[in-house]
């Protein structure tokens, strides 16, 4: 497991795909089991409430703390697809995700637990297997995110076709 | 109260709410997800690249837009009957642009049993406004046996 690191933290906040670009790993060089450095990351309360906003959700599960209380969860969630922004909250900037180009063919996650604010997520990923298909390049990618618990938060395999 | 699997029949459809997607949204999902991806944000880039024989000609938006969208229409939908949202498999079969707007459905096909609990599989699409399918997909749900009461 990769340590939090300030720096990659501040990285992966980074707007600009085209910075480093060069240093990322091609469809080459993307190595099949090999696992991706990660940073874990503690989800707040404001980051999940920007995501559902964006997404069109205002279930009062992720804004109304008397609310979701009161509940079947106990207390205020997020929404399943919150990996969406865990993927690259939890990369550093160099990860090979950000490749400028890359295109997102498919995915399928299993939500097992709901995330919280306040829980510390950390991820394990890889490229799982990589092929070419109608002369386009094709990586398989899995990826499991564990809240402070070790408790799987949810798991997915992901299609992406590399820019090169 | 009646338990609220019992109600649930295969064929019945679900429909969520649409979503305009725009320039000023896809750059919102950019900041909430992190994803800046020049695919979504760089128009001129967008302009002259080609993605094999496959050239765009302008930006399009995230997938994974699409993908929260859908889990939205699903939490929406099952978390009321007692229902946990599971598992949702999506395959993006064209690319969403600027002022297109979205509009995701699911359809039940099977309900099923097993050792410890039990389970709705759907049946996912998302159309556009002219109502070409955009995304094609599966989803799994879950409604615990203790629920009963």
């Amino acid at each position: 497991m990769t340590e939090p690191n300030e720096e990659l933290k501040i990285k992966s906040q980074q707007k600009d795909f085209w910075e480093i670009w060069e240093n990322r790993k091609t469809w080459d060089e993307i190595q099949p089991g090999e696992l991706r450095p990660t940073v874990p990351v503690t989800l707040t309360k404001e980051a999940i409430q920007r995501y559902a906003t964006a997404i069109g959700d205002l279930n009062p599960l992720y804004f109304d703390e008397e609310y979701a209380k009161k509940s079947q969860f106990g207390g205020l969630i997020s929404p399943p697809s919150i990996h969406s922004y865990l993927m690259f909250a939890c990369t550093p900037i160099e990860d090979w995700m950000r490749e400028p180009g890359t295109i997102n063919a498919g995915q399928s996650w299993y939500f097992n637990l709901p995330a919280r604010p306040g829980d510390t997520i950390r991820l394990v990923c890889k490229a799982l297997d990589r092929y070419i298909k109608k002369d386009r390049l094709f990586i398989i990618h899995e990826n499991v995110f564990y809240n402070q618990n070790d408790e799987v938060v949810c798991s997915g395999i992901g299609w992406t076709i590399r820019p090169r | 109260m009646k338990d609220p699997y019992e109600n649930i029949e295969v064929g019945d459809v679900i429909n969520g709410s649409d979503m305009k997607v725009d320039q000023e949204k896809i750059a919102e999902f950019a900041e909430v997800t992190l994803d800046y991806n020049p695919l979504h944000l760089d128009e001129k880039f967008m302009k002259k690249a080609s993605f094999g024989k496959t050239q765009y000609g302008g930006i399009i938006g995230h997938g994974l837009l699409n993908y929260g969208v859908i889990t939205r229409m699903m939490t929406d939908w099952l978390w009321p009957r007692g229902g946990i949202h599971r598992r949702l498999q999506t395959k993006h079969v064209k690319p969403v642009f600027p002022g297109d707007t979205i509009l995701p459905n699911a359809t039940v096909l099977n309900k099923s049993i097993s050792k410890n609990t039990r389970w709705v599989v759907f049946k996912i699409e998302l159309k556009k406004q002219d109502g070409e399918v955009v995304v094609e997909g599966e989803s799994l749900a879950e409604f615990p046996a203790e629920q009963i009461k």
